[in-house]
């Protein structure tokens, strides 16, 4: 009996191998990365790498285009009150939730009273200063602000604002479940180790920058940890990791081999800037912060370090954000100059024999600490001595805060290599308007610049005062731009993946993946 | 037995309760504000700053803090992580079973391999095979967990794809086991090494090959059983390297345990989670010991009454 059930199963099972080979099979993709996601629930982090998750799970009522301008998702249209002050939003027809309850201005009222409720969002002050959701019908939608505020609209196209469905009312919110209109649906998320998502038959692409306009072809998207990079590279070339994060040193290598695809992120928003600490010396005098701009060559420094996989920037907001324009910015930049660099320095006393001491900050990761030592030569040729501090992002944001707010600390000010990623150039207001960010530099006149790139919403009439910002900001030698992208921007991709696409600001799409063979 | 059990565990305890002051310490050891440092990646108010504070207990002195951290800790409440907002008790409770798996087989590869070829050694002391063992000794001894790892990821996985290079099932184990065992097989085959010739110049053993006993009953029934004696006691001690040396290795081969879940926690400034696995790690290690002495004691009956 027992000998007769196996060869009935045998065949069997022989058949389903062989139908599985014949292009059948669960598409299954596997994304590597170096951490893990801090929450799902978009109210509960800020990393890009929740962010990047959240994409898969959520979608957003607008969305960005390739070069990071926000258009109609979710949202197929929306009016503005003649005062700025009310937005109404008309929703798509027939979007689906992961547990097929339809997705309409409930579900849009439920995540935006959450990101202002008892425990609100992280990011509740980018929402802007809502101050009402009122559900006119199912598909429409009114949001009431108490002031005018110019980065709404690009924040409904950023992660951030993710659509979370009114059916998320469990504790297990954000950790093992979560329930959105996004292409991806959530499998299990095993904390540290892996994401399985697994594909949202009804999805639908409203507005999201890619040719396929339904459902994903892939069947499972896995987003696993692997912290050590030459254990990601390992993995991508056995191909149990399909995409991941190189390490740097070996991309000239991988990219001579071709055995994987490179593939470099545009738009990312990602600004690696020079700031400085203003409230004691020698920062405080405008003229030492212009002989650091003068005495650096950025585009040397990349050149060496980065071989082609970055750019010059010379905006205080990066590529892809509202507002950049390279020629623009270039005609309030400091283009390498040693011998200004020591003019300035000989006006302000500092000379060969009297050079100006100070500390460069330089977070850790990406060869950064190469590019900080290029940077430390060209500043020692111009008489700047700077010691060089690295440490991770957080304790420099920390550090750089303290600072500024220490104008009694005796020693020499210090300045940094600083970063941000945002999608909309209120990230100036965040940084620079009192009492800022960092408490770094600051001022009325100032204040009143970056208010009006708030409360002025005509894209025409605010692309003027962000413009007046960054000219300000840059002619001030406040937020000088280095380059751009600046961190987890390249990719290596086994070549049998196809349609392999990163949005803008870092947020890779896989609706388009198609996996070969 | 009862009373030495006892007195084991009570310094376990001691040793724990020292971890408890090293940890509350250890957040003010820091430079710079820790509540500024641990929230330096996100959006945050002078005001939540100040919640903050108040919430984790920091606006208080330090003796003070250290009474609320007992309390808590009376009560199992390690507190919640600053990345996730989850109770830390849960992660670690979550992430230890995939270490222990990982520390136990590494024990097991350790005295399979580090015996044997301390043995060896001994045996043939004087000869190329002692020298052989030896030097493979020195260079485990003496090759970082993390670079033994890679070269063994970059044979077994890349060059013969025998195995996987990251993963979850037991397939896994086996790369990150082997780095980890290897690495203090080393440190054990020297110790056998050391004490087996002490053993073989001993009185019984000569004796017994004089009495005309087969060799093999000799090696085995009275010089390897008496080696053992001191070699087992280390065991608790090689367990504390292993887990040590799991922080490492699990982070190469993305092993998801304790180990790498503390590089997670030291990268994201999460103090309370820091906090929670430096103390975890601690009772860990001291009950271990506390295990090897009563099991040794039971081996041994000197000890229990010396």
């Amino acid at each position: 009996m027992r000998t007769t059930r196996k060869r009935i199963l045998g065949p069997a099972l022989v058949a389903a191998t062989l139908a599985s080979g014949h292009g059948v099979a669960a598409q299954e993709l596997v994304w590597a990365r170096y951490g893990d996601a801090d929450s799902l629930d978009p109210h509960r982090a800020t990393s890009t790498l929740s962010m990047q998750v959240w994409d898969q799970i959520y979608d957003t009522l607008l969305a960005f285009d390739m070069e990071g301008t926000p258009g109609p998702n979710m949202a197929t249209s929306w009016e503005v009150s003649e005062d700025g002050l009310e937005y109404t939003f008309a929703l798509a027809d027939g979007i689906l939730c992961h547990d097929g309850t339809p997705f309409d201005a409930n579900d849009v009222k439920f995540t935006i009273d959450r990101a202002f409720g008892d425990n609100p969002s992280l990011t509740r002050t980018s929402w802007g200063p809502i101050t009402g959701v009122e559900v006119l019908d199912p598909l429409s939608v009114k949001v009431t602000m108490s002031s005018k505020f110019g980065a709404f609209l690009p924040f409904l196209a950023d992660s951030f604002s993710s659509m979370v469905c009114d059916t998320n009312t469990a504790d297990t919110f954000g950790s093992s479940t979560a329930i959105g209109t996004g292409p991806f649906s959530l499998v299990e998320w095993v904390k540290g180790d892996q994401i399985v998502l697994a594909k949202n038959p009804e999805f639908t692409n409203l507005g999201d920058p890619v040719d396929n306009p339904g459902a994903p072809y892939i069947d499972t998207l896995i987003i696993r940890t692997v912290p050590e990079p030459q254990t990601r590279l390992a993995a991508l070339r056995t191909g149990e990791v399909h995409i991941a994060e190189p390490p740097f040193d070996d991309v000239p290598a991988i990219q001579q081999s071709g055995d994987l695809d490179i593939i470099v992120a545009e738009n990312t928003g990602q600004d690696v800037f020079w700031e400085f600490t203003v409230s004691r010396p020698p920062f405080d005098d405008i003229r030492a912060r212009q002989a650091v701009a003068y005495g650096t060559d950025p585009q040397m420094a990349i050149d060496i370090i980065y071989s082609g996989l970055t750019n010059r920037e010379w905006c205080p907001v990066a590529r892809g954000v509202f507002g950049n324009d390279q020629e623009f910015c270039e005609q309030y930049g400091y283009p390498y100059d040693p011998d200004k660099a020591m003019e300035l320095l000989a006006e302000m006393g500092y000379g060969p024999d009297n050079p100006l001491e100070t500390t460069m900050f330089v977070w850790t990761g990406g060869n950064r600490h190469k590019l900080a030592e290029i940077f430390q030569a060209q500043l020692a040729q111009v008489g700047i001595n700077a010691a060089i501090e690295i440490m991770d992002i957080g304790t420099m944001n920390a550090r750089v805060k303290e600072q500024n707010e220490s104008p009694d600390d005796p020693s020499p000010g210090t300045f940094d290599m600083m970063t941000w990623s945002w999608y909309d150039p209120d990230i100036l207001y965040q940084l620079w308007h009192s009492p800022g960010a960092y408490s770094g530099f600051q001022n009325a006149e100032l204040d009143a610049m970056l208010e009006e790139t708030r409360t002025t919403i005509e894209p025409g009439a605010r692309l003027e005062k962000v413009q007046a910002v960054i000219k300000y900001l840059m002619e001030n030698a406040v937020h000088v731009g280095l380059y751009s992208p600046g961190w987890e921007w390249v990719f290596a991709v086994r070549p049998e993946v196809e349609g392999f696409k990163i949005g803008p600001f870092l947020h890779p799409i896989f609706t388009d993946v198609k996996i070969e063979g | 037995m009862a009373r030495f059990i006892a007195q084991r565990l009570l310094a376990a305890l001691v040793t724990i309760w020292i971890a408890t002051i090293a940890v509350t310490l250890l957040i003010h050891l820091v430079p710079g504000d820790p509540v500024r440092i641990m929230y330096g990646s996100f959006q945050t108010t002078p005001e939540q700053l100040e919640e903050i504070r108040q919430r984790l207990g920091l606006d208080q002195p330090i003796w003070k803090q250290y009474l609320y951290y007992l309390g808590r800790l009376a009560q199992g409440d390690l507190g919640r992580s600053i990345v996730g907002d989850q109770p830390v008790a849960d992660i670690l409770l979550t992430r230890f079973p995939a270490t222990l798996a990982l520390t136990l087989t590494s024990l097991v590869i350790a005295v399979v391999v580090g015996m044997s070829l301390g043995f060896l050694a001994a045996y043939k002391r004087g000869t190329w095979v002692d020298a052989g063992a030896m030097v493979l000794a020195v260079i485990g001894v003496s090759m970082p967990h993390f670079w033994l790892g890679l070269l063994l990821l970059f044979l077994f996985a890349l060059q013969l794809g025998w195995l996987p290079v990251a993963g979850g099932d037991w397939k896994s184990l086996i790369l990150p086991a082997l780095t980890l065992g290897l690495a203090n097989a080393a440190v054990l085959a020297r110790m056998t090494r050391s004490a087996m010739i002490d053993i073989f110049d001993q009185d019984f053993v000569r004796t017994a090959r004089a009495k005309g006993l087969p060799r093999a009953v000799v090696l085995y029934r009275h010089a390897l059983r008496s080696g053992l004696v001191p070699i087992v006691s280390m065991l608790g001690l090689q367990f504390a390297y292993l887990m040590g040396g799991a922080i490492v290795v699990e982070n190469v081969f993305a092993w998801n345990g304790v180990g790498r879940l503390a590089i997670q926690a030291v990268f994201a400034r999460d103090y309370p989670l820091i906090q929670g696995f430096i103390l975890f790690f601690a009772t860990v290690v001291a009950l271990a010991s506390v295990i090897v002495d009563v099991a040794y004691a039971f081996l041994d009956p000197r000890i229990r009454y010396s």
